[in-house]
């Protein structure tokens, strides 16, 4: 075997030496699932080494990981994981992450729940973590069921199912997901919708409307705009012809939302919001992007799996935009509705915006998400 | 199956157990030191894997990748970087459409990855297509099928080798072959008339000094085994001879120049079983942490069903010269020639079956060394 590997050097190939000792046993992953009668918990634990060859979690090239580099990576890392994990029947939801550490190194822990009921006795899983970077990776899971003896499987990464036929629609759910828990993202359209159910009078003051079709139609405006501008960007990036860091799109979305809640306030901006809208919403769909090159589409079917996860995005989206509308609707005839919720909620969207903007930029960590 | 998942189940329950909760206090620190790159510059080589993503069919980036982790894999015997290397050249799921020198890569990772047939399998492909010589891939299916035991198989690609334009190299593994055999004397001048080639590269020199060397280890004379390893040292010192040559003086019991040999290497899981025995046999002191250290490896690596096939080897070693578990050494190293049939498989094999007393375990070893047709002088006392 060596013999071989020797020989096969001495002809075509080139000695590189290298020093520093490192892990000897092949990529594992170990996954822990309890089945019992509400549902499914399941504990995924993966080397932060292999995570760092799949999406880079060592920022500044260095080869060391340190915590302020793992806590940003933390959505990339569910972005990454979750949707190359699925079992038949049980959408899986995050429920808490950590770190630990094994005898062989670091490890990211991610909690995934459902509530589903795995009728037979092993449900089909169907894995494809680190599939493009290491194809010799396993998964070892160890299912457990209340009243039986736990079994052991090792699960093999098999290509990523992608194709809408399968009927699994899973980019849909990616985007709903990306969007449901991109806060920056949600935050940037609730400032936009805070004062949609007000309309500003004459003399700089603002007045509720008084049908909800009122508050509809700049509604529709707004989230035509940035979906428009997103999917635009996004697109532009998802095929490779516009890319632009991450270290310039990431604190610039912050910027947009520390705008928008300022505008609420005390009007800035000196052109229509949908205007500012759609310019804003250009810079959103190149943050989609970043999550969308982690996701590793299928080249295969690249149209499709972009068109799912945009559509993912809109559904998300718009579930966000209609409880809110209702929501601020039944607010607006308050008298405090002006002071509390649009003046209250910008200025909080402002603080957080800010301090976005002083994580994004620096290596500070300052707020939970 | 069913120990072998039990156990599988136990080993995993007792390594989750080894899992502590890391809480960080701080950005500025450290969770895990990645694995050193050489020479080249860790940015650079995300760039590289990033545009091969892009552009998985562009076969000299493929390769140059593939390359650069096999090596690594080699050096460090770490084998994610041999995984790695699968990867790169993924490019090329069909084999009909892959070029020569990526399906020539995927033998070698099979090969690495202890995946025999399947890497004969790739070779017989590449080598029914119309077209150039390619001494390389039959000298490596000449390797594969002799680490197989199919010696006269490797005979007859050692042919090729020399039709194909390497006489060199054709000539040096028909030799080896016939060394294997027990054409001692005969290979022995075979081998000293292709040393005597003028302006032979070192690497070139090198191998056929260790050929030799385990010529003369397997003809049990030691003097000149010594003197033709250390030549091979001196020519190119490559990971391959410095453990063969540290087995060779484990075998010598000269242990402490051992474990002189063996300090200086990355400590993969052949370097550290070596580094153990080596202790174990002169009571070093760090033989003791060397054997925790291995010990756990094995269980870690166990974790996976199909362990024994990349370690099979070296568990057999383990369990024969750390605990003196004659039996379980037996069905580890009864399990490893199943795959791969080296003289230091049978060797292994062979110890184990003397050690166990059992006049049956040894007519098995005779079978299986009769049936492959290895002679080795070594074996005698022992059968």
């Amino acid at each position: 075997m060596r013999a071989l590997c020797r020989r096969f050097l001495l002809l075509v190939a080139a000695l590189l030496v290298s020093t520093s000792a490192a892990a000897h046993k092949a990529s594992d992953a170990y996954l822990q699932l309890d089945m019992h009668e509400r549902g499914l918990a399941l504990r995924w634990d993966i080397a932060l080494r292999d995570l760092d060859a799949a999406i880079t979690l060592d920022a500044d090239d260095d080869g060391r990981l340190t915590w302020g580099e793992v806590r940003t990576a933390w959505p990339r890392i569910e972005a990454y994981a979750v949707p190359r994990l699925q079992i038949d029947g049980c959408p899986l939801r995050i429920a808490g992450h950590g770190l630990e550490r094994r005898s062989d190194g670091a490890y990211a822990v991610l909690q995934l729940a459902s509530d589903c009921i795995v009728e037979s006795a092993l449900p089909a899983i169907h894995y494809s973590l680190l599939r493009e970077v290491d194809p010799t990776h396993r998964g070892i899971a160890r299912i457990e069921r209340v009243g039986q003896a736990s079994i052991v499987r090792l699960l093999e990464p098999t290509e990523r199912a992608a194709s809408p036929a399968a009927g699994r629609l899973e980019f849909l759910r990616d985007g709903v997901h990306h969007i449901l828990t991109g806060y920056d993202h949600v935050l940037f359209l609730l400032c936009l919708l805070l004062p949609a159910v007000m309309r500003r009078v004459p003399g700089g003051g603002w007045q509720p409307v008084e049908r909800l079709s009122q508050a509809v139609l700049p509604v529709v405006g707004i989230v035509s705009a940035f979906t428009l501008a997103h999917s635009i960007t996004l697109g532009l990036a998802a095929a490779k012809l516009v890319s632009l860091p991450a270290a310039l799109i990431e604190p610039a979305i912050a910027v947009t939302i520390v705008l928008a809640a300022l505008d609420n306030i005390w009007p800035v901006f000196p052109v229509r919001r949908v205007v500012v809208t759609f310019f804003f919403g250009l810079i959103h769909g190149f943050g989609f992007a970043g999550v969308l090159g982690e996701l590793n589409l299928p080249t295969s079917q690249f149209a499709w799996a972009l068109l799912e996860f945009n559509l993912g995005l809109e559904l998300g989206q718009l579930a966000i935009v209609v409880l809110a509308t209702v929501a601020l609707f039944a607010l607006r005839a308050r008298p405090s509705y002006r002071a509390v919720v649009v003046r209250g909620g910008s200025l909080a969207a402002m603080v957080v915006g800010v301090l976005w903007l002083a994580e994004r930029t620096s290596n500070v960590s300052l707020l939970p998400i | 199956m069913r120990r072998a998942l039990i156990a599988l189940a136990l080993a995993w329950a007792a390594l989750a157990a080894h899992a502590a909760p890391i809480n960080p206090m701080r950005d500025d620190e450290v969770i895990e030191v990645l694995p050193a790159t050489a020479g080249r510059a860790r940015g650079e080589e995300r760039r590289q894997r990033e545009q091969l993503a892009k552009t998985p069919r562009d076969a000299g980036l493929a390769l140059g990748v593939a390359r650069r982790e096999l090596a690594r894999a080699h050096e460090l015997g770490d084998p994610r970087f041999a995984g790695m290397a699968l990867a790169a050249i993924d490019g090329w799921r069909n084999d009909a459409d892959a070029p020569a020198d990526v399906m020539l890569m995927r033998a070698t990772l099979q090969q690495y990855l202890h995946e025999f047939d399947a890497a004969a399998a790739t070779l017989q492909k590449l080598l029914a297509r119309p077209g150039s010589p390619q001494p390389q891939a039959w000298l490596t299916l000449a390797t594969v099928r002799r680490v197989q035991g199919r010696y006269s198989d490797s005979d007859a690609a050692c042919a090729q080798v020399s039709r194909a334009g390497s006489t060199l190299y054709g000539t040096a593994c028909q030799a080896e072959n016939a060394a294997l055999r027990g054409e001692f004397a005969q290979s022995r001048s075979r081998l000293d008339g292709l040393l005597a080639t003028p302006r032979l590269p070192g690497a070139t020199r090198a191998w056929l000094l260790t050929t030799l060397a385990e010529l003369e280890q397997r003809a049990v004379q030691p003097n000149a085994a010594d003197t033709a390893y250390r030549a091979a040292l001196l020519a190119d010192p490559d990971h391959y001879t410095r453990l063969a040559y540290a087995d060779f003086l484990i075998e010598q019991r000269r242990a402490e120049q051992a474990l002189t040999v063996l300090r200086s290497q990355p400590r993969s899981d052949a370097v550290l079983l070596r580094l153990a025995i080596a202790g174990a046999q002169a009571r070093a002191p760090g033989a003791a942490a060397d054997i925790a250290e291995m010990r756990e490896r094995i269980a870690m690596a166990n974790e996976r069903p199909d362990a024994k096939r990349l370690h099979g080897r070296e568990q057999a070693m383990f369990a024969l010269w750390i605990d003196g578990a004659a039996d379980r050494a037996l069905e580890l190293a009864r399990g490893n020639v199943a795959q791969q049939r080296e003289p230091i498989d049978l060797l292994v094999f062979a110890q184990a079956a003397h050690r166990s007393g059992r006049d049956s375990a040894r007519d098995e070893v005779r079978r299986v060394v009769d049936a492959v047709g290895l002679r080795d002088e070594r074996l005698r006392e022992l059968l």
